[in-house]
């Protein structure tokens, strides 16, 4: 290392040199004078190494990696209902050992005790009848759930997961804020964090000594592994997510592949004779463990909130009968009521005979009289939050409110004391952060992870740092716009290298990556292979239409681009009033509406949309470069017209064609030929056989030299047909290149004996006859399009030839019916009750 | 009195169903004046798992799962039971109310404790002032809780007429007080949010009502159906139950099947299926009294 590590350092530095903290707040870097505080000289020895212009690189650098791995969090408010991309900011916030030690035995304390409280309150409620707490902070809390009170839990671990929203004070201690006891979200983004943070500083990190965050997700594997119901020998590990709308399901998506877990949805999961199991293609397969991502008054429609739709109906009663372990366990988030705050202090002291090592927030309970006088004589300086219900809900600050306002909650604590707790208002401290090209000191919290180990917590050397968006904003939730920032833990000694990938001394056998599929991922990669298809054929219609369009320059339109347009209008992309001669520029206004309005059904900006939807629920199934190719899809998908709006609208489809190619390149060359990928192509060849059918026998109908021309240029088919055929154009040799030739990529029959490759493959049903439906309709299909061959376009044979293609067009149609029938149907849960 | 009870819920659906799961509470309680001395279930298609447990408030709840295509569940529970006569505390000698709303705040040991699970809202019933204030003329200082009670559940007998035609299950206690019609379980609703308003324990009860109407007497409402009603925390004298549908104190005509917060708790057949979910459901109740004499006539079906 050149740089003096000495704790006197100067601020020689442009970077350091101009920073402070804020008055009356604790600041990570600098003393109140401005000097940097020892632990942090080494550091930002090295940042000034860099210097403010490297610093600027590394950070678009930075921002550029989020967006390219596709790191997102969904803003409920967005109107866009897009997802976000995760903002990191480029200075991590560092922890010297010294201080990290403290903090790793308080949060294992922490987690220790909550886990005792839950067992308690699930089991005897000594803590009830003794008077330790006061009956409404149970009884009255909507999160106490009654139905899995009696539950027995492997190991009596309830609090699997635990977070800690830890800040500190002014005087520079480390203050509980909240705990996080239903899901805690975050760790995903805390390991792409520092995934991220390791590739822009990389030689900032290697001397730094950070500690590694990979045991601590292996310890919280080998934990689920070990808790799994008796007799699971490999037992089979699956991450409940809500879905693609859910705010972090990102992380879902990114845990459930590094865990090895499968990822599933309610819909996937079924219980039958107490027992959960998943459905895939390959029929049930019993589940063992389920890591939770749905707030557990949602995971059970029967006995549980009955609206509900992302839970499994009958998950209680599996539990109840203990074939299931489920983390955290049902009923966890009774502790995230703030009101529990007030006890730990004298719970700690009962449960474990210890001081509570790390202090919450001062917090009073409205629920006791003395309390609820304190809060009410000093509301404006308070933080008024609801003693239960969802944490989500933001909380009053007694400053902000108007006079009115303030009497209105006194009045509302008064009516209702229990429910109301209030909180000292705490000032953050603050952290150097890189805005706008220099340092500028910015609030911040910290959430802390404890996973059950077995005998106790491992706590993440590491965890999800937020900071606030403006100085002095206090509220730090990513919701409402905030950064992050990755988290160094200091260790005094290098450290070794992990990866999750190979767990030290253990046989590599023992892990079990989930190769099953559920049904409803293979309906979605299904789709995905049609929606891509769609898309590029929509691509190459517009494509062939905007080259003859900027061709021309009159106000009629001509004969071949008239020819198109009425194809188009046959196959119904095109609204009927553009059969005939119509006027040039209403032709233009509608190809340029199909190529820019989001909000055109059919047009292309529509289908990415739905490309990029369909592709978000199976993302654990894609891969990063995949992934990337569709968000540089969207990104291609939303040009402005400009003042060239229709060679810009060629231009957009030109590259919109070959981001599909890549996606296409990325399926065949990267996926595995497992039934994910039969399934992806299967969608994409019937589409694309559908599509060409279907255009063909609209050709049948139109001017036939121009509309062959088009079919041609459609199917990518114009070289081959030139290079074979000298001659005119004629509809019998065009057929035989599109319809006939086996050889050809492009063609029918291509896409028939593809489909049939797929439907030999399928897996088996559970009637052999059912099985053998797929394989016959597809041979049915080529069958009819050997009647085609067979038959020589004289004047009557071209009528046969329409009902021909019609048919064939339809029956496939009626294929992808049989398909989401036979393999993907998973019709959704009713509640049904009787009324007295 | 012995009775035998009858309880038939049939589900006829449109398409055929290929997964169903039921909770059922529809075992009659263990009670020091009620003993239900012989139940089965008849489940018609035959569940492919039957598990039974104890809920958290002591009702004997089942868990049924009927794993084949159905396109029709018919339920039936029968039961023999045997109903004492029980002394009541005369209302005059209960303790007065605000003793027992007192009791009710802050930390509660023993009695008060499990009362205290019935004094918060739940979710079918929410405090709110209007109960109160609909409620506070039967409640002047000093007033025995019983007689107050029973004051309160005359009025509601009187102030709200009896209609099917009015509610359904979804209806919330907000609209029962707005329209001042409904069902037995309207009725016991309105009263437990009236008595929570003012910080006193109440609880739902499940069951049924002997509908023989006494010669001369008119036919009490609450026939061939299952019934709901009140049961109100009295201290030293224990649980008492009112029936506001009826205006009665509940008598040996009642047989209790479970209780808790409110019916969201205690519903007799409680289901989730894997369909398209249009379906029609029948209830009918069917309770006997016996005379007995030793044998059953239930024999052939219980097991």
């Amino acid at each position: 290392m050149s740089s003096s590590p000495s704790g006197t350092l100067e601020n020689a530095g442009s970077l350091f040199a101009s920073y402070r903290g804020l008055e009356r707040l604790h600041d990570e870097s600098v003393t109140h004078d401005g000097a940097l505080r020892p632990d942090w000289a080494p550091f930002a020895t090295l940042l000034e190494e860099l210097g403010p212009d490297e610093l600027q690189a590394r950070s678009e650098n930075a921002r550029r990696i989020v967006r390219e791995h596709g790191i997102t969090y969904n803003v409920y408010s967005d109107p866009e209902g897009a997802d976000r991309p995760w903002e990191l900011d480029i200075v991590p916030l560092l922890l010297p050992p010294h201080e990290w030690q403290t903090i790793e035995l308080g949060l294992t304390q922490r987690a220790t005790l909550l886990n005792l409280i839950l067992k308690d309150l699930y089991g005897p409620q000594e803590l009830l009848r003794t008077g330790a707490l006061p009956p409404v902070l149970v009884f009255g809390n909507p999160a106490f759930l009654r139905p899995v009170h009696g539950v027995r839990v492997a190991r009596n671990i309830y609090l699997h997961l635990h977070g800690t929203d830890v800040a500190r004070s002014p005087a520079g201690d480390w203050w509980v804020l909240a705990d996080r006891t239903q899901s805690p979200s975050g760790t995903g983004y805390a390991l792409e964090n520092r995934i991220v943070s390791a590739r822009v500083l990389p030689e900032e990190y290697r001397q730094s000594q950070v500690q590694r965050l990979a045991p601590f997700f292996a310890a919280q594997r080998e934990t689920l592994r070990a808790l799994a119901p008796k007799g699971a020998e490999n037992p089979h590990i699956v991450l409940l997510t809500p879905g693609p709308y859910n705010e972090t399901y990102f992380e879902h998506a990114y845990l459930a592949r590094y865990l090895g877990f499968t990822l599933v949805e309610g819909g996937d999961l079924t219980v039958r004779d107490q027992h959960v199991y998943l459905k895939t293609l390959e029929g049930l397969q019993k589940v063992d463990v389920i890591l939770r991502r749905v707030d557990d008054t949602f995971c059970d429609p029967l006995e549980l909130r009955e609206d509900s739709f992302l839970g499994v109906a009958g998950l209680v009663q599996a539990a109840r009968a203990g074939s299931v372990t489920i983390a955290n366990a049902l009923g966890s988030t009774l502790l995230e009521s703030p009101a529990f705050l007030a006890f730990l202090p004298t719970l700690c002291q009962r449960l474990l005979g210890e001081e509570l090592l790390i202090p919450s927030v001062a917090t009073w309970w409205c629920g006791q009289a003395a309390e609820q006088r304190y809060v009410l004589d000093h509301l404006s300086d308070m933080v008024v939050k609801p003693a239960f219900g969802p944490v989500a809900q933001l909380p009053f600050f007694g400053r902000n409110l108007t006079k009115a306002a303030r009497e209105k909650l006194a009045a509302d604590i008064r009516a209702r004391p229990f429910a109301y707790v209030g909180q000292e208002q705490v000032g953050f401290s603050t952290v150097p952060t890189w805005v706008d090209g220099k340092l500028e000191p910015r609030g911040v919290a910290v959430r802390f992870y404890a996973a059950a180990t077995g005998d106790g917590y491992s706590i993440m050397p590491g965890g999800l740092t937020r900071i606030s968006g403006q100085s002095g904003n206090p509220v730090l939730t990513m919701q409402s716009g905030g950064s992050s920032k990755d988290l160094w833990v200091l260790s005094d000694r290098p450290v070794a290298p992990v990866t999750l990938l190979t767990p030290s001394g253990q046989p590599a056998t023992h892990t079990r990556i989930s190769t099953e599929l559920p049904s409803r991922v293979a309906d979605s990669l299904f789709w995905l292979g049609r929606y891509s298809e769609r898309l590029e054929s929509t691509l190459r219609l517009l494509r062939c239409l905007l080259a003859q369009l900027s061709d021309e320059g009159s106000a009629e339109v001509p004969g071949e681009l008239s020819a198109l347009a009425e194809m188009l209008v046959l196959t119904e992309r095109l609204p009927k009033k553009f059969a005939g001669r119509i006027p040039f520029r209403k032709l233009e206004a509608e190809l340029l509406q199909l190529v820019y309005n989001p909000a055109r059904i059919g047009g292309v900006r529509e289908l990415v949309l739905r490309l990029r939807q369909i592709a978000s629920t199976v993302r654990d199934r894609l891969s990063i470069d995949t992934w990337r190719i569709l968000t540089q899809l969207q990104l291609d998908s939303k040009t402005r017209a400009g003042r060239l709006p229709l060679a810009n609208a060629l231009n957009v489809c030109n590259t919109l064609i070959l981001d599909l190619a890549a996606f296409s390149g990325m399926e065949m060359e990267n996926m595995t030929r497992a039934h994910g990928w039969r399934f992806l192509d299967f969608g994409r060849r019937l589409e694309r056989a559908y599509n060409l059918a279907d255009l063909l026998r609209a050709s049948l109908f139109v001017d036939e030299k121009s509309a062959l021309t088009s079919v041609l240029e459609f199917a990518d088919s114009t070289m081959t047909y030139r290079r074979r055929y000298f001659a005119e154009l004629n509809l019998g040799s065009v057929l035989e290149v599109l319809a006939a030739d086996r050889t050809n990529p492009r063609s029918l029959s291509f896409q028939l004996d593809r489909l049939q490759d797929h439907a030999l493959g399928f897996p088996e049903l559970q009637s052999a006859n059912l099985s053998a439906t797929v394989p016959q309709q597809v041979a049915a299909l080529s069958t009819k399009l050997l009647q085609i061959q067979s038959n020589q376009p004289a004047d009557r044979a071209r009528e046969l030839l329409k009902e021909l293609l019609s048919e064939i067009a339809s029956d496939l149609s009626s294929l992808s019916d049989q398909i989401t029938k036979l393999y993907f149907c998973h019709t959704l849960s009713v509640r049904i009750g009787a009324r007295l | 009195m012995i009775y035998q009870l009858t309880h038939t819920t049939t589900y006829d659906y449109l398409e055929p169903v290929s997964l169903s799961h039921h909770i059922l509470r529809l075992r009659p309680r263990e009670l020091a004046y009620q003993n239900c001395f012989a139940h089965a279930f008849a489940i018609e298609p035959s569940p492919k798992r039957f598990g039974a447990h104890t809920d958290y408030y002591g009702n004997r709840a089942s868990f049924v799962e009927v794993a084949e295509p159905h396109t029709q569940l018919v339920i039936r529970s029968l039961s023999k039971v045997r109903r004492k006569v029980i002394t009541l505390a005369s209302p005059h000698e209960t303790p007065a109310w605000e003793h027992i709303r007192d009791l009710s705040r802050g930390i509660q040991l023993g009695a008060a404790l499990e009362a205290s699970e019935f004094l918060f809202d739940s979710p079918l019933i929410s405090s709110a002032e209007k109960f109160a204030d609909y409620a506070s003329p039967s409640f002047p200082k000093g007033r025995p809780i019983l007689d107050a009670v029973l004051h309160l559940t005359h009025r509601i007998h009187q102030d709200f007429t009896f209609d099917p035609e009015a509610t359904a299950v979804t209806t919330s206690v907000e609209t029962v007080m707005k329209t001042r019609r409904g069902v037995c379980q309207d009725f016991a609703h309105l009263q437990i949010a009236c008595l929570r308003s003012l910080g006193l324990p109440a609880r739902y009860v499940s069951g049924y009502i002997e509908t023989l109407p006494a010669p001369g007497k008119e036919k009490l409402v609450g026939s061939d159906a299952s019934h709901a009603w009140v049961s109100v925390y009295c201290h030293a004298h224990g649980w008492i139950d009112v029936d506001p549908t009826n205006n009665l104190l509940v008598s040996a005509r009642h047989v209790t099947l479970g209780w808790g917060r409110d019916y969201s708790d205690v519903s007799p057949v409680r289901g989730v299926i894997l369909g398209s979910g249009d379906h029609t459901v029948k209830v009918a109740v069917d309770l006997q009294p016996l005379p007995y004499d030793g044998t059953s006539p239930l024999r052939a079906v219980i097991e």
